[in-house]
């Protein structure tokens, strides 16, 4: 059961993080339209479709990522005063009534999407440079599939909670900065505690 | 059950699902899917196939349109077209971009210089030391718009610098709390582009809009902490001669020309490029990433580690904000299409509120929904609940944003998730209570509400600057 969700942590997170410097091919795209704008008064024809694709992709690849990091936002004041058993007794039911069901339709409504749009492999009209943006679309596909993925994973982990009372983290090697240094801090013997996560 | 008491179940179950602590951007998804499932069932349209069906088709074909029509489902349509209008979305474009200059920022080991400069800078101001880490707090948060990082590093700095110097432990820990939180308010404000995006006001006026009331908060702030200082010397004693660094006024200078200076100058022009056009907030942003890694390199703070920790934060912080969106605009449609929007409409309208009644009651909400919740899931979830009612009582749907990016400042500050008062108790040293934390930061909560009154009854502070720049 451990290999099975450390594979699947091991695949999202290698299709996330190779995402995520798209944030990198952003930033200098975006500040090359700008520069050669002012510069070289040339406007460049590509920057407006290169900045939400890059942003587009970033965030929907980071999904299954940021799932299998537990960085999505919840409201977790009464959920983190259970114990590990509970909260996957509660958690693995609220998967498969409030997370398959939503992939899932992601994933075929996606498909449908993507495929009418490679079929005549659509380009964009926003900007003149015509960039192809079927690939953009079949992204959502993607980003529903390591989803799917990452939820398996995380029932495993909540079946795993259950049976023995504690849960099976991330093999994750950035944290926040403010984890950083409370968790260095608690090693000092500072503060008393955090009661966050 | 009448269609919009079916989209209320469909708000009171997602609530409920939210408190039990499953991430809100999928439960959003689901409770979406599923009830525009039920909203947009249409038999005659989903199964139109079988009746095309010929005499003599067989079972198969049968059968496959039948299992068909089940998919036919327009809501499909409609998740996945709400899905694509996030993924290029023009203005949360620029989401990923200020959180990655955030990230560099923070790891840029400037807040040490920052709070260093100031207090020599400040030294002969009564309360000095609070005075330097209300500024270092203001200028780091506003670029960096992260509130949990400043309030580590300056509760691991400037507390213990402050407690040396027999500052009062709930006076400078105040400080701390309150001056981090800023970030969310003053411009380049990542709070503030999810509220454009939410509200479709535009992001470069609500940025104006927020300038003043920003600088006023924080004004506000110095105020109360110099002013306290002085009234009440006990609390911020003046550390005696001997042990303060005496420097010239030209190494003042050059200590705050190498550290202050550029990390100011660089918020500046970000916000200048954005305010007078000359960039989108998406292209200022990028540039402020890049000034940000030259910042990073020029600190020789810049190494391969943190470059890529940056970018996977980026990319994990995005992907919580902007999946929240896809369900979150999902969810609002099927809500409307059910009716459920009309209905809150109807019961507002017949509680017949005065619009000032009707913006205290709306904020008085915000207010308690930010104990438990977090500024994204208020303002990308609930916060669409208010917008449709603004024009009936002829509320300006910025100056509400503004109140609200006033409003939320308390969310980190009140318990029980007092986000900026437990990353402090975190990192204190042993003897300072949650309570003396909590004691501190009253005050600062009585400024935003003056804040809010202020803004309120002298609508200047928020139009002059958007009227001066775009007429």
């Amino acid at each position: 059961m451990i290999a099975a969700i450390h594979f699947i942590d091991r695949l999202t997170s290698w299709f996330g993080r190779a995402f995520a410097w798209c944030i990198l091919i952003m930033t200098f795209g975006v500040a090359y339209e700008v520069f050669s704008r002012y510069l070289f008064g040339a406007p460049t024809a590509w920057a407006f479709d290169l900045s939400y694709m890059m942003y587009g992709a970033l965030f929907m690849m980071g999904g299954a990522y940021a799932l299998a990091t537990n960085a999505h936002v919840r409201g977790d004041f009464l959920y983190r005063l259970w114990s590990p058993r509970w909260q996957g007794r509660v958690e693995v039911v609220l998967y498969f009534i409030f997370f398959f069901p939503g992939v899932l339709a992601l994933i075929f409504a996606g498909w449908k999407y993507a495929e009418r749009s490679i079929r005549f492999t659509e380009v964009s009209v926003m900007s003149p440079a015509g960039m192809p943006i079927f690939q953009f679309k079949v992204l959502i596909v993607a980003a529903g599939v390591l989803l799917l993925l990452q939820g398996i994973a995380q029932v495993l982990r909540c079946l795993w909670a259950i049976r023995y009372n504690e849960w099976i983290g991330h093999d994750e090697d950035v944290e926040e900065l403010e984890d950083v240094i409370l968790r260095e801090a608690r090693e000092k013997g500072l503060g008393g505690g955090t009661p966050r996560n | 059950m009448t269609d919009p008491q079916i989209a209320i179940l469909m708000l009171a179950i997602f609530i409920l699902t939210i408190f039990l602590g499953f991430p809100v951007a999928f439960t959003l998804m689901a409770v979406a899917v599923i009830f525009g499932y039920y909203a947009y069932f249409d038999a005659d349209r989903q199964w139109r196939g079988l009746d095309r069906l010929g005499e003599d088709a067989t079972t198969t074909q049968y059968v496959g349109e039948y299992l068909g029509g089940f998919l036919n489902n327009r809501i499909f349509d409609l998740f996945v077209n709400q899905t694509y209008s996030v993924m290029s979305n023009d203005v949360l474009t620029a989401i990923p971009l200020f959180l990655f200059m955030g990230y560099i920022v923070e790891r840029a080991n400037i807040v040490t210089r920052l709070f260093d400069t100031l207090y020599v800078t400040a030294k002969r101001l009564p309360g000095a030391m609070a005075v330097a880490a209300l500024a270092t707090c203001a200028l780091f948060a506003t670029a960096t718009g992260i509130i949990g990082a400043v309030v580590t590093l300056m509760g691991m700095l400037a507390l213990p610098s402050m407690l040396k110097a027999r500052y009062d432990v709930s006076f400078a820990s105040g400080v701390i709390c309150a001056g981090g939180c800023l970030g969310i308010l003053i411009p380049p404000s990542i709070m503030l582009i999810v509220y454009a995006a939410t509200s479709n006001v535009s992001i470069v006026q609500l940025y104006a809009g927020a300038l003043i009331p920003g600088f006023l908060l924080a004004g506000l702030y110095m105020v109360y902490v110099v002013g306290r200082a002085a009234l009440q010397p006990r609390l911020a004693p003046k550390p005696p001669e001997s042990e303060t660094e005496d420097l010239s006024y030209a190494e003042v200078t050059i200590r705050l020309a190498t550290s202050f200076f550029p990390l100011a100058i660089l918020i500046l022009s970000v916000l200048g490029a954005i305010l007078f056009g000359l960039a989108t907030p998406s292209e200022a942003a990028s540039l402020g990433a890049l000034g940000g890694l030259v910042l990073a390199v020029a600190y020789r703070s810049l190494t391969w580690e943190r470059l890529r920790e940056s970018v996977y934060l980026t990319m994990k912080t995005s992907a919580m904000v902007c999946w929240m969106f896809v369900g979150a605009w999902t969810f609002a449609s099927v809500f409307s299409y059910l009716g459920g929007e009309a209905l809150i409409e109807e019961f507002v309208l017949g509680l017949d509120l005065t619009p000032i009644q009707f913006l205290i009651m709306a904020q008085v909400i915000i207010f308690i929904l930010g104990w438990p919740l977090e500024w994204s899931e208020i303002i990308i979830i609930f916060v669409p609940i208010f917008l449709p009612l603004l024009p009936f009582f002829e509320i300006d749907p910025l100056f509400f944003g503004i109140l609200i990016a006033l409003n939320l400042q308390t969310s980190f500050l009140t318990p029980p998730m007092a986000m900026a008062a437990y990353y402090l108790k975190g990192v204190a040293p042993p003897g300072v209570e949650l309570t003396q934390i909590f004691k501190g930061v009253m005050p600062f909560l009585v400024l935003i509400v003056t804040a809010m009154v202020l803004v309120y009854n002298f609508p200047g502070i928020y139009l002059w600057l958007p009227n001066a720049i775009y007429g």
